[in-house]
């Protein structure tokens, strides 16, 4: 009964503070940058600008050669602006590349200079031999001139380059599931980082705002247990987890997540994290004073994401930090079919090491509740 | 009598090593008894305290508050105790009522009225203003307020005066003297002496971490205080001042002789102060 009368009130209290409003606020935006700012497949095909300085003949011939890789098979008439112009050019889109043939050399290097953006001029020498001049911008690796020199002179080496790569090994990260669009792949990430991981720093913000007002003490001296007082802060801290995360999910994912997944998950994994804050805030007198182990705490948070968004980089010691888990198990949460069980093990996992943390938070709060 | 609160050879240090900020201290409190705890700032005063309430723990010593070994402290304690912070601690987003309304749901006795409490303490009319909104005095006045909600059968009071007007203070000493006479137990710390002079039954002087000397203030006074009466007369035309003791060196005939002979101006008695004696038993002033 006391329990709920601390939650209770710690509703109340969160309900008139600024920190319930920004999480609320932040969902909405996260929100807002997935329907208007993240396209569903991001556009990265790349783009090349070309000038053909050939006779017309063969310019034609050119010209032809790309229709028959268009996706459309049909020429666009395309602008391009550069450095204050606009310049008109034939627009080929293929499978890798979005392809433009401009009109003159003079669009050609003012593309180049004002966009930065490697150009090729073709043109034929007095031998009739096609030369390719690329205008590089500097910042081009050596591997991809190697590229250029190897593709220009490919007929020299034709054997090797096809043997070479027929026998390139190419497998599938997540075979059997159906790949997320680009939209829906920041859907984890959002939760990680929005849902779980802003527990910690909430709850330190809410316990540093109270020690700096001596609550914890006055709580201390009534016949309500601190364990108490630090639960009811985390299931405030948790609920408002909920709601950000369903703020940000239904609308992207509809009914496609498996959502008493995502609440068991979200309260568990909350429930951990929540838990780590408190064990921090407790050696600390503010906020200030736990910027360090905070940011600390943070940085190795966010190191999974660069194993998120590059599969094949995932190291085993990337793997054992929880929000490696977190990102794993929010994916298979809102895939069509997902793997709830490593979704049960994760939230099992997280339930136990967070009530290990949670004891000894407790133990330590007890410990410090005159500082 | 009923011990409510007994405390053998306590030590305490905060870093764990010889540096002692509570030096084997020993007290024992009576049921319904005004116990001062009175010395300057880091004496041990709050520390003493906390260890009683269980903000602290306990190193080394054997300590009983209501019946409760403080080694293994139990929640049911605290429906006993009463604690009124020097620093004022409320919700400041809650209003004055919410405070109190939250609190008395935290324990396990019969709590008071909200509304009676307001009253008392004289919040009366702002019970439903936000508590971060109220002055220092008024927040004080809360916290002081909320030390009472469960009917505690001891109250401790960390500088219960301090920071309040002479009407607000003299208000507060009332409400002491008024839950006393109903036989709470009070553990006042504080190093104003006037207010230990007022209340209490019997006093600590506590320095250094130490206690030098315990006793009620009257016997304090008739021990280590000189009596003397100051008197302004006139003597051949001029105000002359003197100070004439009446207990030794034949002061008190010449304090006759004074009488008989010269113009009185003024007369008082004085009394030694329970500042002067502490200065006096302890060499250190109490700031």
């Amino acid at each position: 009964m006391k329990l709920w009368h601390s939650f209770s009130k710690e509703l109340i209290l969160s309900s008139k503070s600024w920190y319930f409003y920004i999480e609320l606020v932040m969902a909405i935006i996260l929100l807002l940058i997935l329907l208007f700012v993240v396209p569903e497949d991001f556009d990265s095909k790349g783009k090349e600008y070309i000038y053909l300085d050939l006779p017309q003949v063969v310019q034609e011939r050119y010209a032809k050669n790309l229709l028959e890789e268009d996706l459309d098979e049909i020429t666009e008439q395309a602008e391009v602006k550069a450095g204050g112009s606009v310049f008109k050019a034939r627009l080929y889109e293929t499978e890798e590349s979005k392809i433009y043939l401009l009109d003159s050399l003079d669009a050609l290097m003012a593309i180049s200079k004002s966009e930065s953006v490697p150009a090729v001029h073709v043109r034929a020498n007095e031998d009739n031999q096609v030369i390719h001049t690329y205008y590089l911008q500097g910042y081009e690796t050596v591997k991809l001139k190697n590229l250029l020199m190897v593709y220009h002179n490919r007929l020299a080496a034709h054997d090797v380059i096809e043997e070479y790569a027929e026998n390139i090994p190419i497998r599938s990260l997540y075979q059997g599931e159906e790949a997320f669009n680009d939209r829906e792949n920041l859907i984890p990430v959002f939760l990680t980082f929005n849902g779980s991981l802003m527990s910690l720093f909430i709850i330190a913000a809410y316990i540093f705002l109270d020690k700096s007002e001596g609550i914890i003490k006055a709580y201390a001296v009534t016949a309500s247990s601190v364990w108490h007082y630090l639960l009811s802060k985390i299931g405030v801290i948790t609920l408002t987890s909920i709601v950000t995360s369903f703020i940000i999910t239904v609308p992207v994912m509809g009914l496609q997540p498996n959502y008493a997944a995502l609440v068991l998950f979200l309260v568990t994994s909350g429930f951990f994290v929540a838990s780590l804050g408190l064990l921090l805030t407790s050696y600390y007198k503010d906020i200030v004073e736990s910027f360090g182990a905070m940011y600390i705490v943070i940085l190795i948070m966010v190191m999974p994401n660069i194993s998120y968004f590059t599969p094949s980089w995932s190291p085993d010691w990337v793997k054992i930090i929880p929000s490696y888990v977190m990102l794993q198990s929010f994916k298979e949460i809102i895939s069509v079919n997902g793997n709830m069980s490593y979704v049960l093990v994760a939230s099992l996992a997280f339930a136990v090491l967070g009530l290990d943390i949670f004891v000894l938070a407790n133990h330590r709060f007890k410990k410090t509740l005159s500082l | 009598m009923k011990k409510m609160i007994k405390v053998e050879n306590l030590y305490h240090s905060y870093n764990n090593d010889d540096n002692y900020a509570v030096n084997d201290v020993s007290f024992e409190i009576r049921k319904g008894e005004i116990f001062g705890f009175l010395g300057p700032s880091g004496a041990g005063k709050s520390t003493t305290q906390n260890i009683l309430v269980g903000l602290l723990q306990l190193q080394r010593g054997e300590v009983e508050v209501a019946g409760y070994d403080i080694k293994h402290i139990k929640n049911k304690m605290f429906n006993k105790i009463g604690m009124s912070f020097e620093q004022s601690n409320v919700y400041g987003k809650m209003t004055g009522l919410e405070n109190l309304e939250f609190y008395r749901k935290l324990f396990d006795v019969e709590t008071r009225e909200p509304m009676e409490l307001i009253r008392m303490v004289g919040l009366d009319g702002k019970e439903n203003i936000k508590a971060g909104e109220y002055s220092k005095g008024m927040k004080h006045r809360l916290t002081f307020a909320r030390s009472m909600i469960n009917n505690p059968e001891i109250w401790f009071l960390d500088e219960p005066t301090t920071g309040l007007d002479p009407a607000i203070a003299a208000n507060i000493k009332d409400i002491i003297r008024q839950e006393n006479e109903k036989g709470v137990t009070v553990f006042l710390t504080t190093h104003n002496m006037h207010i230990a002079d007022e209340l209490c039954d019997r006093v600590a002087f506590i320095v250094d971490g130490k206690i030098r000397l315990i006793d009620s203030p009257k016997k304090l006074k008739l021990e280590y205080g000189e009596k003397l009466v100051d008197v302004e007369y006139f003597r051949e035309g001029e105000l002359v001042k003197d100070s004439f003791s009446t207990v030794a060196g034949g002061g008190k005939d010449r304090l006759v002789d004074v009488i008989r002979n010269h113009e009185i101006q003024t007369m008082h008695t004085k009394e030694a102060t329970l500042e002067e004696i502490f200065i006096s038993v302890t060499g250190r002033g109490l700031v």
